[in-house]
C-alpha cells in the first residue's frame, strides 16, 4: 500500500446561512353536496395522484359480538362490486397500474389509491367503486375470513408484535378498543356472518363526516367534475361510535409484565403508558420532550445511552400514538438478553432523569432545530402531503396547522418539557413488558 | 380503458471527474429546498474474504463513531441541528452515506464526509471497534435471528451459490465471523476501498451543477486518490445449483417456500425483460402466481416474486407462504406450473402492458424524492459505470416484448437453474407465560 506522507489540510466547519422558512402547501377545500370533505393539494412534480379516503369506520365500530368486523370489512372492499367481480376489477387495476388498498386501524378505515395521472378519470371511478359498492361475495368473504386467520397466527410468531399487542392491552385495558389490535380476535372473525359485513359497511361507509384528501399532478376543477360524478347518489351519515371504557392507569402503572420466549435471541421491551389527547395544549411541549428522550434512535437519551454508551442494542426509541379518544406512549428496544432488567433499568432512569431535571438549553435548542428545520421533507412527496394532510382532518386539528407548527414548537420551554415528562414518562405511570427473559433479574 | 404508457421518468444529471479519480455527478430539482448528498464507495461484502464476513457492514457502522474533526456523537448531532437527516447501508455491491440537509446547510454534510475520508483512522480505535461489533450483533439478533423466516434468506443464498462466491454469505455476516474482525481488518478495508478513485458523490435536490461541482472540489479535490483498485469483476454466472434443495425448521406457524435463481446483472436487457415478469408473475390481484396460489387455488397466504439489481449476476426469487393445512411441496407445484405455462406459450399483450405500466408506478413512487434519484444515479454510477447509464434501464423497460418473456423464462427460470429452500414449523411446546408484580 502506498503511503501518504502529504498533509491534507484542516478545512473550518462551514456555518449554515438562514434557513429557508417553510411553506407548507395550502389545500383547496370543499364539502360536496352529499357531505364529503375533500382536501386538494395539486402539485405536479411527478406524474403520480394519490387520492386518502377515510371513514370513522375503525376497529372502535366493531360488534362487540365480532371483533375483527371492521378489518374483514375494510379487506373486502376490493373483492367485488355492483358493476364488477373482483377479477374484473383487479385486471382494471393492475392494467392501469393502479393500486387501491383498504387499511383499518382502531378509529378510522381508509381507502388509499395511488395511479399515474394519465389515469385520473379511470383510478377516481375505481376508487369510488371500491369505497361504497362493495358487494361481499361469499366465495371471497370466506377466502380472506381465512386468510385473516392465519394471518393472526403469523402474528404471534415475532416477538416484537406480541409485546407490542401485550403492552397496549396493559395500558388502555380489556375495555377499551385501543387495548386490542385492530385486526380483532380469530373468534371474532372466524363467527362474523357474512350479513355483518354488508350492515357495518352500509351503517359506516357513509359521506358525512368523512373526508377525502387527493394530492399530487391533477387540475382542480377537473378533480372535482370527477369526483361530482364519482360520488353522485351516495348520501347519509354514519352512527356516531362509543369508545367504551377509559384506560385505566391506575391498574396498570407499575406493572412488570414478562412473557417468556424459549431461545429468545434478544428481548422485546416496550415500557408504555397513557400519552396526550392529540388536540391536547401540551402537545408540542410533549413532541419536543419525547424527541430528547428518544425520538431519534442513536441521538436520543434512550439511544445515547443503550446504543453508544453500550453496545446493547441496535437502536431504542420512543413515541407518542395518537387517538381520536386517548393517547398513548411507548418507549422501545430490544437487547441482549443477559441485560434485559439493566436495560429496562437504564431506560427508566432517562425517563425520571427528564422528569426530575430541567432540559439544558442546548439539547432543547438541539430537539427544537430538528422537529422545524425538517419540515421541508415533509412536504416532498404527493404521499407525503397527502400525510400531513390526513393528520389534520383526522384529529381535527386547525386549518392552519402547518403553518403555525413552527411557532408553537419554539415556544416551548424547558419547564413545559419538564411537566410534560412528569405526566408521561414518570416511571410510576408505566407498564414494562418484556418479551424474551431477565436471567439477571432477580425480582 | 387508456392504453398509453406513461412517458418515461427522467433523472438529468451531469458528470465531472475531479483530479484524483472522485466522480461528482449534479442533479438538480429546485421543487423543493433540500439536498441530498450521496458518497457510495465500490465496496460490499462481496469484497470480504469468508472468515471475515460482514466486514463491509461492520465498517459503516465504525464510520458513524467519529472523526479527528467531528468526535463521537457529532455527525448525527450536527445533521439534526439543521434539519438534516442521514444514514448509511451495505449491500452486496457497495456500500453508501447519504444526507438529507435544507438547501442552506448543504456545506455541513460535505465537511463531515470529508473528514471521515480523511481524518477517520486515528479514531479508530479497539474500543469503538468493540461497540459497534455489539451494535451489529445485536443488529444480526434482532433483524435476523429474533424473526420468524428471518434466517431463510441466508440459507437459500448458501444453496444458490458456491461457498465461494461472493454473493453466497449475507452482508450483515455471520456470527463467528463478526466475532474474529481485528483492527487490522477494519483499517484495511478502509485505505483499500473508501477513496476519491472508487467512489462516486452525488448532489440532488436544490442546487446548480455549478455550484455542486465547486463544493466537490472545495472539500474533495485536495484528498489523495489513494491506490488504484483492480477494475470490478467481470460479471459471471454461477455454475447452476441444479436444484439444490434444503428444510429449514423455524419457530412459525405456517410452511414457507422459497426459490431463487441466478439471472444476468443489473441494467442487462435480460435483466429488465425479468424485472417485467417478475411483476408480470405476482405483482397486483390479476397476476398469474396470485390467481393461481392465493385467489383462486386457496393455497398461499401470499406469494411475491423479486429481482436483485445487483452486479455480478442478478438473482430472481418467489416466496410464498401456505395456508393452515397445506404442503408446501403444492406451492411449489403450483409456482412451476404457472412459470412452465409461461415458457410453453407466452403471456399476452395485455399483461405485458398493465406489468410496464405497474413498473412505472413503483418507479414513480420510489424516485419521487431526492433521496432515492439521488441513490439511483449513484447505483448507475458504481454498478453500470455511468450514473446516466439509469436511463438506459428506466427506458428498456418500453422495449420489452411478450417473446423476451417467453425467452428469459425458458432460459434462466427452469429447475436445474434454481436453489429451493422449504422452511416448515419446528414441533414444539407453546410457550406459557408468567406475571411478576415484584
Amino acid at each position: 500500500m502506498m503511503s501518504e506522507t502529504r498533509t491534507i489540510a484542516v478545512l473550518p466547519p462551514p456555518v449554515p446561512g438562514a434557513p429557508p422558512r417553510t411553506r407548507a402547501p395550502r389545500p383547496e377545500r370543499w364539502t360536496m353536496d352529499n357531505g364529503l370533505q375533500v382536501i386538494a393539494l395539486p402539485r405536479s412534480t411527478v406524474p403520480q395522484v394519490v387520492l386518502r379516503m377515510a371513514f370513522a369506520a375503525g376497529s372502535a365500530a366493531d360488534p362487540a359480538e365480532f371483533p375483527g368486523t371492521a378489518s374483514l370489512t375494510g379487506g373486502l372492499l376490493t373483492e367485488g362490486t355492483e358493476t364488477m367481480t373482483a377479477d374484473e376489477l383487479n385486471a382494471r387495476l393492475d392494467g392501469l397500474g393502479a393500486s387501491v388498498h383498504a387499511s383499518v386501524g382502531h378509529d378510522f378505515a381508509e381507502v388509499e389509491a395511488v395511479f399515474l395521472s394519465e389515469t385520473l378519470a379511470e383510478g377516481i371511478a375505481l376508487m369510488a367503486e371500491v369505497a361504497i359498492r362493495p358487494t361481499f361475495p361469499e366465495r371471497e368473504v370466506e377466502r380472506i375470513r381465512a386468510e385473516s386467520l392465519d394471518a393472526i397466527l403469523s402474528r404471534l410468531d415475532e416477538p416484537a408484535n406480541v409485546a407490542e399487542d401485550r403492552s397496549a392491552l396493559e395500558v388502555f385495558g380489556p375495555a377499551h378498543p385501543y387495548g386490542h389490535p385492530p385486526f380483532g380476535t380469530a373468534e371474532g372473525i372466524r363467527t362474523v356472518p357474512r350479513d355483518a359485513l354488508v350492515a357495518f359497511h352500509a351503517a359506516h361507509y357513509r359521506p358525512r363526516g368523512a373526508f377525502l384528501v387527493a394530492s399530487g399532478d391533477f387540475d382542480t376543477a377537473e378533480l372535482r367534475a370527477l369526483l361530482d360524478e364519482a360520488f353522485a347518489g351516495w348520501t347519509g351519515e354514519p352512527p356516531s361510535i362509543g369508545y367504551g371504557a377509559d384506560a385505566d392507569a391506575a391498574v396498570a402503572a407499575g406493572r412488570l409484565v414478562v412473557v417468556p420466549w424459549e431461545d429468545a435471541a434478544q428481548s422485546e421491551i416496550r415500557i408504555a403508558g397513557l400519552g396526550l389527547d392529540r388536540l391536547s395544549p401540551d402537545w408540542f411541549a410533549g413532541s419536543v420532550a419525547n424527541y430528547v428522550l428518544g425520538g431519534s434512535t442513536i441521538t436520543g437519551r434512550l439511544g445515547s445511552n443503550l446504543r453508544e454508551d453500550k453496545g446493547w442494542t441496535y437502536g431504542a426509541r420512543s413515541y407518542f400514538l395518537p387517538g381520536l379518544a386517548l393517547g398513548g406512549w411507548v418507549a422501545e428496544t430490544a437487547v441482549d438478553v443477559e441485560v434485559t432488567a439493566a436495560a429496562v433499568q437504564e431506560m427508566l432512569s432517562e425517563m425520571r432523569r427528564l422528569a426530575d431535571e430541567r432540559v439544558p438549553d442546548d439539547e432543547l435548542r438541539r430537539a427544537k432545530d430538528a422537529m422545524i428545520l425538517s419540515l421541508p421533507r415533509y412536504f416532498e412527496t404527493p404521499s407525503g402531503v397527502a400525510g400531513r394532510f390526513v393528520t389534520l382532518e383526522a384529529y381535527s386539528l386547525p386549518h392552519d396547522y402547518w403553518d403555525t407548527y413552527a411557532d408553537r414548537v419554539e415556544a416551548v420551554t424547558a419547564e413545559d418539557v419538564q411537566r410534560v415528562a412528569r405526566q408521561v414518562f414518570h416511571p410510576d405511570r408505566v407498564v414494562r413488558v418484556v418479551v424474551g427473559a431477565m436471567p439477571e433479574a432477580g425480582a | 380503458m387508456s392504453t398509453l404508457i406513461s412517458s418515461t421518468i427522467r433523472i438529468p444529471s451531469t458528470t465531472r471527474v475531479l483530479a484524483n479519480g472522485l466522480r461528482v455527478v449534479a442533479h438538480e430539482d429546485p421543487s423543493a429546498p433540500i439536498v441530498t448528498v450521496h458518497l457510495m464507495f465500490r465496496a460490499g461484502s462481496r469484497d470480504e474474504r469468508p472468515g471475515r464476513t460482514g466486514l463491509a457492514h461492520l465498517l459503516e457502522h465504525l464510520m458513524f463513531e467519529g472523526s479527528q474533526h467531528a468526535p463521537k456523537g457529532h455527525f448525527d448531532d450536527a445533521l439534526e441541528r439543521v434539519g438534516g437527516s442521514n444514514n448509511g447501508s451495505t449491500w452486496l455491491d457497495r456500500t453508501n452515506y447519504y444526507e438529507t440537509v435544507p438547501t442552506h446547510a448543504v456545506e455541513l454534510p460535505l465537511w463531515l464526509e470529508r473528514d471521515r475520508m480523511a481524518f477517520f483512522l486515528p479514531m479508530l480505535t479497539g474500543e469503538v471497534l468493540e461497540l459497534q461489533r455489539g451494535v451489529v450483533m445485536n443488529e444480526r439478533r434482532q433483524v435476523i435471528e429474533n424473526r420468524p423466516y428471518g434466517m431463510a434468506d441466508e440459507q437459500l443464498h448458501e444453496l444458490l451459490f458456491p461457498a465461494d462466491h461472493p454473493y453466497s454469505w449475507p452482508t450483515i455476516g455471520y456470527m463467528r465471523d463478526l466475532e474474529q474482525i481485528t483492527l487490522e481488518d477494519a483499517r484495511a478495508f478502509y485505505q483499500t476501498y473508501y477513496t476519491p478513485g472508487n467512489a462516486v458523490l452525488v448532489f440532488a435536490g436544490d442546487i446548480e451543477a455549478g455550484r455542486a461541482f465547486e463544493l466537490a472540489e472545495r472539500y474533495f479535490g485536495d484528498l489523495p486518490a489513494g491506490p488504484a483498485l483492480p477494475p470490478p469483476p467481470v460479471p459471471v454466472m454461477p455454475p447452476p445449483p441444479n436444484g439444490a434443495r434444503r428444510v429449514m425448521e423455524d419457530d412459525v406457524s405456517f410452511p414457507r417456500i422459497m426459490q431463487a435463481f441466478a439471472v444476468p446483472a443489473y441494467g442487462t436487457p435480460d435483466w429488465i425483460a425479468l424485472d417485467v415478469l417478475a411483476y408480470l408473475l405476482a405483482d397486483g390481484d390479476s397476476s398469474r402466481l396470485q390467481r393461481a396460489l392465493v385467489r383462486d387455488g386457496r393455497l398461499a397466504q401470499d406469494v411475491d416474486s423479486y429481482l436483485y439489481p445487483t452486479a455480478l449476476c442478478g438473482v430472481f426469487g418467489f416466496v410464498s407462504t401456505a395456508r393452515s393445512e397445506v404442503e408446501p411441496e403444492a406451492l411449489e407445484h403450483a409456482i412451476r406450473q404457472v412459470v412452465d405455462e409461461v415458457i410453453a406459450n407466452g403471456v399476452t399483450d395485455e399483461e405485458l402492458t398493465g406489468a410496464v405500466r405497474r413498473v412505472r408506478r413503483d418507479q414513480v413512487s420510489e424516485l419521487a424524492t431526492v433521496e432515492e434519484r439521488a441513490d439511483a444515479l449513484a447505483y448507475a454510477a458504481t454498478v453500470l459505470g455511468d450514473a446516466d447509464a439509469v436511463h438506459t434501464v428506466l427506458d428498456g423497460y418500453a422495449e420489452v416484448t411478450t417473446d423476451d418473456l417467453r425467452r428469459v423464462a425458458a432460459e434462466y427460470l427452469v429447475p436445474e437453474r434454481g436453489a429451493t429452500l422449504v422452511v416448515v414449523p419446528r414441533p414444539g411446546q407453546e410457550d406459557d407465560e408468567e406475571d411478576d408484580d415484584e
